[in-house]
């Protein structure tokens, strides 16, 4: 059924050197852990294990928040042009040595090279150029002088874009004077770990960023720290529900970066190909391990055969496979966990009737690895019309006016992202309006820019991180 | 001849109600008491419900004419001015601190209502992104915001815990307490001003007997506090709100910029250029 054959083509992992254990960051050095407890961090491609972490208990997080308190009396002192100085170097050091991140990013997390190399790192360095601006700028940034850091900031990212997640939320908090509890996803601590490696490299003064690994219970105890002023978390609903329920009885500042189910609406005066193109890169970047994932398709009823005939030979030249071969569009399912859930909805839209297309290609037998996957005849009703998929699943549902298609688009409690593809100007715009969604991306899809703010609408959580409102996300601001 | 003393009721949709379940509470005024609404939760229900229409209208509305309405009702306490003062007075409050108050409950006014068409000038922007797309942050009110008002016996207070998320578009039920008399007087200017039905509604009551069923409301889509909570209050709210990530403001700024931006969302539009 593929037309074309491709050489492999394939980065070397000679260039990261990963070491067989790995302690907590803070106090400005690596430090064994308290718990004496150490968790493995496995290669999803190849289930091999890459690297043994430590599980941050109650006196690993107490004492890196002691570190970031220390941190904070320094780095609340130090000169703004001196903290954008440093976050800049980090931004040249991390472009000098971006190559040996995006293997390792594409080793710990299974992530196509090209995605890592491609996307990942050069964002990486770009949000730490853009927020380094700004650390000395504050003052004009929102019209009023009177902005305060938080303090101590505890971050808790997750597995889909380990290192992009940790600049979205390092480099703004640095820059706006906070010092920083960082806490990276279970499954991919790496690319965190060699980060901190580079914060002694630059001389960042000790406990200004601070690392602690772990699983679950570690971001527990760091969300329940009394010394944490503030908590900015991406990942799920149910973890945000958690947090902002645990944070209940303190007065913390909390930004949240929740779950989506994205629709990305085609009107049937859109240039088709490269509707097809963007619903592509909408669902199937990543993975489909993304929280603005475009994983709900709407197409205008009278295009719908055409556009699904399309999208079905488009996505039949995804190549799925090794994410260091520089030729993979599709990589590896971040965890055996997540396949599971995957499997199961798909399963159950199967079950609940909807009509399952799935390209034909063959998966290493190592590894945890899922078709790009198609759903029609689907009723909105169905689980995998409401629920969040995290992988590469789409789900189609149609439309037959612009009302409707709003009202089926807002037809959820997820408010992150949109698509809307039309030739039409006015009809943009008019959808646009009348989107519950904190990014909305027209004739176009899945774009990021340190400078442009994202986040979400209703249970998508609060807060913006990018750009100039991204500040807030980590300032007290009174006029 | 007999003297006549004014019923204060809620204010919601337009009309002023009493509680449905017939229940009053007492303020003790220095000359006078008054028997107020003790709010329901079916009481809240229904301004919850009105809020939600009085949202859509507001937003009808363009900006200019928002901030020509939001003038016009500035110009009715002004007008209504000496009867204001004279309550503050039976609240205790001095006649020069009564004149002050509401001299600055008249500038308040003023000055939101000429933000209500100039704020997303100032918090939003287009963002220089590095590539060929036109990128701009658009603002949006957050929708229907619950807003507890300080105990605080001022009108300007008052007005400054509804006006806030009102300037930006949302649509407010001001809820107050010991203060009540004052929010329920305003009510009926804030009648006077061509503010579409719903847009905001005034309950009086013990927030005590509301506060679960507001916090757990999911067509309320925002708290914002700017009476002071004791901890175990703000514990049960937040953890309500949790359950459908609902925002709390814990006493949020009352003036300046930074009063109105609780209350907006951040809507960043992508679009590519091209010939």
């Amino acid at each position: 059924m593929n037309s074309w054959e491709y050489s492999e083509s394939i980065e070397s992992d000679s260039i990261v050197s990963i070491q067989s254990k790995y302690g907590h960051y803070y106090d400005g050095g690596f430090t064994s852990p308290k718990s004496k407890e150490y968790l493995k961090t496995v290669s999803p491609s190849s289930e091999e294990v890459l690297s043994s972490i430590s599980i941050g208990n109650e006196k690993d997080v107490d004492a890196a928040v002691n570190s970031a308190k220390e941190g904070f009396k320094v780095w609340s002192k130090t000169k703004p042009i001196e903290r954008a100085k440093y976050l800049y170097k980090l931004a040249r050091l991390i472009q000098e040595r971006s190559r040996e991140f995006a293997v390792l990013e594409s080793l710990d997390g299974g992530k196509p090279i090209k995605e890592s190399r491609d996307f990942d790192l050069p964002q990486v360095a770009a949000n730490f150029f853009y927020f380094a601006g700004w650390a000395d700028k504050l003052d004009i940034s929102w019209g009023t002088k009177e902005m305060k850091p938080y303090g101590v900031v505890g971050q808790i990212i997750p597995w889909n874009f380990p290192l992009l997640m940790l600049a979205w939320k390092v480099a703004p908090a640095l820059a706006t004077g906070n010092t920083v509890v960082l806490k990276p996803a279970e499954t991919t601590p790496l690319s965190a770990l060699l980060f901190a490696e580079l914060c002694d490299e630059v001389g960042l003064p000790k406990g200004v960023f601070n690392l602690v690994t772990g699983d679950g219970s570690t971001g527990s105890h760091l969300v329940n720290h009394e010394g944490v002023s503030k908590i900015a978390f991406t990942g799920s609903t149910s973890v945000g529900k958690y947090i902002q329920n645990a944070t209940a009885d303190r007065d913390i500042g909390l930004t949240l970066e929740l779950g989506g189910k994205a629709a990305n609406i085609i009107y049937n005066d859109a240039a088709i190909d490269q509707a097809v193109e963007g619903v592509v890169n909408g669902i199937f970047f990543n993975q489909g391990h993304v929280c603005c994932a475009g994983s709900r398709l709407l197409l205008q009823e009278d295009i719908h055969d055409e556009f699904i005939n399309k999208l079905e030979k488009r996505m039949q030249t995804l190549r799925v496979g090794n994410p260091l071969d520089k030729n993979t569009d599709i990589g590896a399912i971040n965890s055996k966990e997540q396949l599971q859930k995957i499997t199961s909805l798909v399963n159950e839209g199967v079950k609940d009737g909807g009509q399952l297309f799935q390209i034909e290609c063959e998966l290493p037998t190592k590894g945890f690895w899922y078709r790009p996957s198609l759903f029609t005849n689907v009723q909105p009703s169905y689980n995998i019309a409401r629920e969040e998929i995290f992988g590469p699943v789409l789900t189609t549902l149609t439309f037959r006016t612009p009302e409707e298609a709003v009202e089926i688009a807002n037809n959820t409690e997820y408010g992150l992202s949109a698509g809307i593809w039309t030739d039409k100007g006015s009809k943009i715009l008019w959808t646009a309006d009348r989107l519950d969604a904190g990014v909305v991306w027209a004739n176009t899809f899945n774009k990021f820019d340190p400078s442009s703010p994202f986040g979400g609408y209703k249970e998508s959580g609060f807060g913006r991180e990018g750009g100039r409102h991204g500040l807030l996300s980590y300032l007290k601001v009174k006029s | 001849m007999t003297e006549i003393k004014k019923t204060y009721k809620n204010y919601v949709g337009g009309s002023y109600v009493r509680s449905e379940s017939g229940k009053t509470f007492t303020v003790e005024l220095k000359n006078q008491n008054y028997e107020l609404p003790l709010t329901s939760k079916k009481d809240l229900r229904d301004a919850v419900t009105s809020s939600k229409k009085g949202y859509e209208s507001w937003n009808k509305l363009t900006e200019y004419n928002r901030t020509q309405i939001l003038y016009r009702l500035s110009e009715m306490i002004e007008g209504n001015k000496e009867s204001y003062i004279e309550l503050l007075q039976e609240h205790g409050l001095t006649k020069a601190a009564a004149t002050k108050d509401v001299d600055n409950a008249i500038d308040t006014v003023v000055w939101y209502a000429g933000l209500a068409d100039k704020w997303e000038q100032v918090t939003g922007n287009l963002n220089p992104v590095a590539g060929d797309y036109f990128n701009i942050s658009h603002q949006e009110p957050i929708g229907v915001v619950f807003t507890l008002n300080s105990s605080d016996v001022s009108i300007d207070k008052t007005i400054r815990s509804f006006l806030p998320a009102m300037t930006v578009g949302c649509s407010v039920i001001s809820f107050s307490e010991n203060n009540s008399v004052i929010s329920l007087k305003l009510a009926e200017d804030v009648n006077n001003s061509d503010l579409p039905e719903g847009t905001l509604n005034f309950l009086a009551g013990d927030f005590s007997k509301i506060i679960d069923d507001v916090s757990r409301h999911v067509e309320v889509n925002a708290l914002a506090l700017y009476g002071k909570l004791n901890k175990e209050n703000l514990k049960t709210i937040n953890e309500n709100a949790s359950t459908s990530v609902k925002r709390v403001f814990n006493l949020p700024s009352e003036e300046g910029l930074s009063s109105v931006l609780p209350f907006i969302e951040t809507k960043t539009v992508w679009h590519p250029k091209g010939r």
